[in-house]
């Protein structure tokens, strides 16, 4: 047993428990911040230190440790770290439960490593439900109607999607009679085309995973509880859910479907199908459906569903090229490293002025230009970056993952892609023409503290970073795109 | 494989059968006059339920029950993990022990918290 390569995950089980201790029994809530800080930061180093050319697995095969999950665990802590620090003034919302908001935070970031590292459907299950339920407790900490109501809608529907999911990998352990990922693709392999269209229960299956996985990124036709989720949760944990609940999804989809379901080809063009399928109604219905939002939380959710859309172009690229998944994956990761840092960016920025102003309406933002003009300027790159535009780093994110799909003849994909992008760029700046033209309601300065601007800074130093020297992380995504095989 | 599901087709059909057949066979026994039949109000009463509820039976529960049931229930599930690891705790050698003993730390550490938390105070 190797027990070193567990320690990210340790240090951060550690630290939550700490917190929970420490709310109990210290009177000064600032140490809790600096606690689940410093734990994200050793969790964060251990990863960076582990990061190395040979891939081993631990717990019998449960959990790889390779470039990939590592990947992941980095982005995480990073995210994890990036909302605590953002929700530094927040928190007087909720005073009484601040150790209880930052533990959750810890412990679902928890569940969102070992959701990445996971090699089999068990681990997979249970990962996923430390990540969920920390996820719906944390939606409901405001306490008030709405937040209370988004609580208990992603309960329940993410309680269904659980159970499609369970059927799922029931309906692939049933047919293959293996629950690891290495096991069930060997299995496959020695199956003919003629019995898997024998017995559809394998196809069924992989079709439910794709459900309960769509659920967690938030694709059409699984994206109903995004947008009331995201206007009730409180706005840090909007940003996180965003970010990396869906990050973390991407994870494991990729890690099942490339390990499990990446050979042999007639399985892969399927699949590949019907992500393709899914990436488009996402890419139409989430932008189409922006435009008229007028809560900025709201909009930024349905945004956030076409840029699941714009992900899974990648995912039919690995799908129709599995020969070239490397490439496919690295893109993958280079998206959701910008994604991240780009709507990061954007809620702290909401969080930052909604805090002051109490208002989500994008009419408040009128003249913040003005009122608050580094949160606006901020606000602007992040939602340029959004759209795709340099020199942010969502053009060089969108470019890298619609040339794999050019290359892999998805030309009709990208075509839908770009189209998209087009409309999303009307809402975007929307926003970004109301703060900067709109009247201000009054003169006032809207003000920031120190903790969240710090956040902000790092975000758009990465957005600008990853948009004019992308070589750098793309470099680190390529060699994240090395999975451990059986 | 075939044979197992067959095995649990079979199974499912005794299942059914016997259901349907302790249900009809009072009927059938009343229809062929078998049984005698004399209803009276003590005949016909709910019977191998317990008592007859005396007033309401929406009650209100204090909300404290809540908690406590909260806390059996981890401590419950602590117990189901306990009793096998017991069992075999000399196959299982040191280092289950320890394994285990993280667990009993964590629900412990749930327990502290409902202690400082008040929950466990009546009031």
């Amino acid at each position: 047993m190797n027990l070193e390569l567990f320690i990210p995950e340790i240090t951060l089980a550690v630290f939550a428990i700490l917190v929970i201790l420490l709310d109990l029994f210290v009177r000064d809530k600032s140490w809790l911040r600096l606690v689940s800080l410093s734990g994200l930061v050793i969790a964060g180093g251990v990863t960076v230190a582990m990061w190395g050319d040979d891939s081993t697995a631990i717990f019998n095969n449960m959990l790889a440790v390779d470039n990939f999950a590592l990947f992941f665990k980095l982005l995480f802590a990073g995210i994890a770290f990036l909302v605590i620090l953002a929700s530094t003034d927040y928190v007087a919302k909720f005073a009484r439960f601040q150790g209880e908001y930052y533990a959750l935070i810890l412990l679902s970031t928890l569940g969102m490593m070992l959701m990445a590292a996971t090699t089999d459907l068990i681990s997979l299950f249970v990962a996923l439900e430390l990540t969920s339920i920390s996820l719906y407790v944390l939606v409901g900490f405001l306490k008030d109607r709405k937040s209370t109501e988004a609580s208990l809608k992603y309960l329940l529907l993410g309680a269904i999607a659980s159970a499609v999911l369970l059927y799922g990998m029931a309906l692939v352990f049933g047919s293959t009679g293996q629950t690891q990922l290495g096991a069930i693709a060997q299995a496959i392999q020695s199956m003919s085309l003629e019995s898997v269209l024998d017995s559809p229960a394998l196809l069924m299956g992989i079709v439910l995973l794709i459900a309960g996985f769509g659920f967690k990124i938030a694709a059409v036709p699984f994206q109903m509880w995004v947008p009331d989720v995201y206007e009730g949760a409180p706005t840090p944990v909007t940003a996180y859910l965003s970010v990396a609940s869906k990050a973390a999804g991407f994870a494991i989809i990729l890690r099942v479907f490339f390990s499990a379901f990446g050979i042999p080809e007639w399985l892969s063009m399927n699949w590949g199908m019907i992500f393709a399928a899914l990436a488009v109604i996402s890419m139409i219905i989430g932008n189409v459906i922006a435009i008229p939002q007028t809560n900025i939380k709201r909009m930024l959710g349905y945004s956030s569903i076409a840029q699941a859309g714009y992900l899974m172009v990648g995912l039919a690229a690995i799908g129709f090229a599995p020969a070239i998944a490397t490439q496919g994956q690295s893109t993958i990761l280079f998206f959701l490293a910008s994604y991240a840092l780009t709507n990061l960016g954007a809620f702290i920025a909401v969080i930052a002025i909604s805090n002051k102003i109490n208002s989500d309406d994008i009419a408040d933002y009128a003249g913040m230009g003005k009122r608050a003009p580094v949160m606006a300027l901020a606000l602007t790159l992040c939602l340029i970056s959004l759209i795709g535009m340099p020199p942010a780093a969502g053009f060089m994110a969108k470019f890298y993952i619609f040339s794999t799909a050019v290359q892999n003849d998805l030309l009709w994909l990208v075509v839908i892609a770009v189209l998209n992008s087009v409309i999303s760029a009307y809402y975007y700046l929307r926003v970004v023409k109301v703060m900067w033209y709109g009247q201000p309601a009054s003169g006032e300065k809207v003000p920031s503290s120190g903790a969240p601007r710090l956040a902000l800074f790092l975000c758009c130093l990465g957005v600008l970073v990853l948009g004019i020297i992308p070589g750098l992380v793309m470099r680190l995504a390529e060699l994240a795109g090395k999975m451990f095989a059986f | 494989m075939l044979a197992n599901y067959g095995l649990i087709g079979l199974f499912s059909i005794v299942v059914v059968l016997f259901t349907l057949v302790m249900v009809i066979t009072p009927i059938i026994l009343r229809f062929l006059k078998i049984v005698p039949s004399n209803p009276n109000p003590i005949k016909n009463s709910i019977f191998e339920c317990g008592m007859e509820t005396i007033g309401k039976t929406w009650v209100q529960f204090n909300f404290h029950y809540y908690f406590y049931a909260l806390i059996f229930l981890a401590l419950d599930v602590l117990v189901v993990f306990l009793y096998p690891w017991a069992v075999h705790l000399r196959q299982l050698g040191l280092f289950s022990f320890f394994v285990v003993l993280i667990l009993v730390f964590i629900v412990l550490i749930g327990y502290i918290y409902a202690w400082k938390k008040r929950v466990l105070e009546w009031k």
